[in-house]
């Protein structure tokens, strides 16, 4: 059977994406930094819109940059304010959902575009999105050889031992955060805008039941991610359903798999 | 090594002058002098919102006083470069137990070189290690998560990582917080253990003024300045510390106030 460009597109995108948002997620997850996630997911819709508006056929730069933008506001209004994270979270999501909309109901035929963009579809991976995928995916492996998995176990673990150590703790924060905007600005193509977090969220999880230390967590983590967003893009075309909720619904079944093998490991451990 | 074994010159390990922070309008630190002489274990004691946990990020390197000076070491300020020779030991870490990085994890982050990579099992191959877990004893707590481990074992750990920089300041916040009373005498014999061995300069920084009393060869009271120092006894009769802590302080009775502003609070 021959591929479809299409399809060898979507699948390398998601074999791409879906180990890089394996990794992040161990840490998003363990930073309660989910929201954060769904909150510049979201963004991305307004960063559609004004691509749209602008006439550019393929809207992947205004979507990374709005989102940075709306990420780096979240930092900047976390530093400046005495506002809660959930409370800014929320005020940026709505207000960036509002203006893609108000601007996508000005523009003629948004209809099927913005389910494109809601819940994915593996039609619209481009090679240019493959290509900043492999990028990102590099850019990580490289930081990983540098020991960028004990930065952040030591930035989450205390921030301020971590200063200490001599990690640029500020500086390191705003790069994770740059970091995960792009990749999940990048995998809005597959999973869509509603879903994109289950990605970076369900394999941390799913990885945490079956795990007995954060190395083997972020290794299964990779793992799990690769096979949602893998098996979700090959699922999704024979079943011509939209690859995002093929993926969270692999990564899903995943997760109830993964429940026995707590049950496994409580009859293993010695009673208390 | 022997310079070990000789008494170091009486130089300062910590220097602090004139020190002036501002929190939002309130003067925090209003001008605290302050010299440590190195080699001593100390405490720095003071009530909640006396300024304590201010003034040691102040000697992390973590807030930027607005005046005043600050000299560690005998070298300077708490630039990254120096902070390698000094040791944090935090209360606790704001873990979430669902973060898996176990004790063995924990302590392989100080030794990067020794601990092996990433995609391989973290082996202890190098001597400091072995040597701050056994000294430590938490051998047994090694493949246990961090996140689940009880106050006074996270505090063995945390001294346990922070050695392994053989630091020349250790530095200790609320040192036992999370711990229960009958391992509070355990772990202040823990630590003066490793001050008698290491030679190093030990600083408790705390609002329990008893354990003050048996563990440390000099007390630094806090209250917005240095109100008062010396060896434990006269601190605790002194008339200023009695204004510090209010009328109803009594020294030797065990004070266990829930303080909520924590490890970041004034």
């Amino acid at each position: 059977m021959e591929l479809e460009p299409f399809m060898l597109r979507a699948l390398l995108a998601a074999v791409l994406l879906g180990p890089l948002c394996g990794f992040i997620g161990v840490f998003v997850t363990a930073r309660r930094m989910s929201f954060f996630s769904d909150t510049i997911a979201h963004a991305a819709l307004a960063g559609v819109a004004l691509g749209f508006l602008l006439g550019l056929s393929d809207p992947t730069v205004p979507m990374v940059l709005f989102s940075l933008l709306v990420a780096g506001l979240i930092l900047w209004l976390k530093e400046r304010t005495h506002l809660l994270n959930d409370t800014i979270m929320a005020l940026l999501l709505s207000g960036s959902v509002a203006l893609g909309m108000v601007i996508l109901s000005r523009l003629k035929g948004f209809r099927g575009e913005l389910d494109r963009y809601l819940f994915g579809d593996i039609l619209s991976v481009g090679w240019g999105d493959v290509v900043l995928a492999a990028a990102v995916l590099v850019l990580v492996g490289s930081a990983l050889l540098l020991r960028l998995n004990d930065v952040l176990s030591l930035m989450t673990a205390h921030p301020d031992l971590a200063h200490v150590a001599g990690v640029p703790v500020r500086a390191m924060n705003y790069a994770f955060v740059a970091l995960l905007t792009l990749t999940v600005a990048l995998s809005i193509r597959l999973l869509g805008i509603i879903l994109v977090t289950s990605l970076v969220v369900i394999p941390p999880a799913t990885a945490r039941n079956l795990a007995g230390s954060l190395r083997q967590q972020i290794l299964l983590s990779l793992l799990f991610g690769l096979a949602g967003a893998g098996g979700g893009v090959a699922l999704s075309y024979p079943m011509d359903l939209p690859s995002g909720p093929c993926i969270t619904l692999t990564l899903a079944v995943l997760f109830v798999a993964s429940l026995a093998g707590i049950r496994a490991r409580r009859s293993q451990a010695p009673s208390p | 090594m022997d310079i070990a074994f000789r008494p170091r010159p009486a130089v300062a390990a910590i220097e602090v002058l004139d020190l002036q922070v501002r929190l939002g309008g309130n003067p925090v630190l209003q001008g605290v002098r302050l010299r440590i002489e190195a080699g001593r274990m100390v405490a720095l004691i003071g009530p909640n919102g006396s300024g304590k946990t201010t003034l040691l990020r102040c000697l992390l390197g973590l807030h930027r006083p607005d005046s005043g000076s600050i000299h560690l070491l005998d070298e300077g300020p708490p630039t990254p470069h120096l902070l390698r020779r000094v040791g944090y030991v935090p209360q606790r870490l704001p873990l979430d137990p669902s973060f898996l990085l176990t004790v063995r994890e924990f302590l392989a982050i100080r030794r990067p070189r020794t601990a092996g990579w990433f995609w391989r099992p973290t082996r202890f191959v190098d001597d400091q290690l072995h040597e701050a877990v056994a000294e430590m004893d938490v051998t047994r707590l090694l493949d246990r998560p961090v996140a689940g481990l009880s106050g006074g074992q996270l505090q063995r750990v945390l001294i346990c990582s922070s050695l392994l920089n053989d630091p020349e300041l250790l530095l200790l916040d609320e040192p036992t917080a999370g711990v229960d009373t009958p391992g509070e005498e355990d772990f202040y014999g823990l630590i003066a253990e490793v001050h008698r061995r290491r030679h190093l300069t030990v600083v408790l920084v705390s609002h329990d003024l008893s354990m003050v009393y048996r563990h440390a060869s000099r007390v630094y009271a806090l209250n917005g300045v240095i109100c008062c120092e010396g060896a434990p006894e006269e601190v605790m009769n002194a008339e200023s510390l009695r204004q510090a802590y209010g009328i109803h302080f009594t020294p030797y009775h065990h004070h266990h106030h829930h303080h909520p502003g924590g490890a970041h609070g004034a």
